[in-house]
């Protein structure tokens, strides 16, 4: 689920590893362990979901930075319709046990 | 990067990262002890307290829980393979392996990962049998055309009107065309690249 999380923040923009990182670490229950999001993050440029390029850093030495490609962009768009139909499915049976 | 400034723990830190990190390979190993290096620059400024540096390495996670999990992600890079080709293939020309060959094909496309239930659909569907019915109807209409005798217009045996011969001949190029177009669109859809679900 992480990976679309990761899709999702850089559906604005592009941003770079340490922000996406402390970005997704923030919201608890979230991510573990944040060196771990490494790996991740270098799966999907694998598979060409984002790109990556080095950019100069007001501070400090040169970040690389990730964004979004166009066939990302499509697993997003795919990802956020399932999932809408399937937290409604959910939401369905969790309220139905409310009210019962 | 500039890993003497960086605090001593960090430091050490890095060591033992690039100590576990040697199982992986090189490009791998690079990018995950690159990115590491610059999570701590950021993470950690010029003059942090020990303190500090020991809640950023905490969050950061043991190097071997780092490692084992780039280790993983190795592992599983889904791409298409043979199944898939062969697949695309058999869909298209399996008909003439005593049509038995199609089925395989179907077989193949339903139990792959690589396509959603739209592209089984699309494989199944357009067109059963893959080139075999465009065969089919060829046999049938346009080879029951015989030679005319002495100079007559051709006699045509059973007798299909010129309207019939027109419809056939449409037939037969869509059933030619959509098997086709059907697997092209299945091999690119195949090729698309996706990431898996975790």
């Amino acid at each position: 689920m992480i990976e679309y999380c990761v899709l999702a923040l850089l559906r604005d923009g592009e941003r770079y590893g340490f922000e996406l990182v402390r970005t997704l670490s923030e919201v608890p229950g979230m991510v573990t362990s944040e060196g771990t999001l490494y790996p991740l993050l270098s799966r999907l440029r694998r598979a060409g979901v984002v790109e990556t390029s080095w950019r100069e850093s007001p501070s400090g030495p040169p970040r690389r930075y990730y964004r979004l490609t166009s066939s990302g962009r499509a697993v997003l768009e795919a990802f956020s319709g399932e999932w809408a139909s399937f937290r409604n499915a959910v939401d369905h049976f969790l309220e139905q046990e409310k009210t019962a | 990067m500039n890993a003497a400034t960086l605090h001593p723990l960090a430091r050490d830190y890095l060591k033992r990262l690039k100590k576990a990190a040697r199982r992986l390979p090189r490009a791998r190993r690079n990018e995950l002890i690159g990115e590491i290096e610059s999570h701590l620059t950021e993470a950690l400024p010029a003059g942090a307290s020990g303190a500090e540096a020991l809640n950023v390495l905490e969050r950061l996670g043991g190097p071997e829980q780092i490692v084992a999990e780039a280790e993983s992600e190795a592992k599983e890079t889904p791409r298409p393979g043979m199944r898939e080709s062969l697949a695309v293939i058999l869909l298209l020309f399996g008909g003439f392996l005593f049509l038995v060959g199609w089925f395989v094909g179907l077989h193949l496309l339903w139990s792959s990962r690589f396509w959603t239930m739209r592209d089984k659909l699309v494989g199944a569907l357009l067109v059963p049998g893959g080139l075999l019915p465009a065969v089919v109807l060829d046999g049938a209409g346009v080879q029951t055309c015989g030679r005319g005798r002495k100079g007559a217009p051709p006699e045509c045996t059973p007798y299909i009107s010129p309207t019939l011969r027109a419809v056939m001949i449409a037939g037969l190029i869509v059933l030619i065309v959509l098997p086709v177009i059907s697997a092209v669109y299945l091999s690119w859809r195949s090729r698309r690249s996706r990431i898996a679900l975790s």
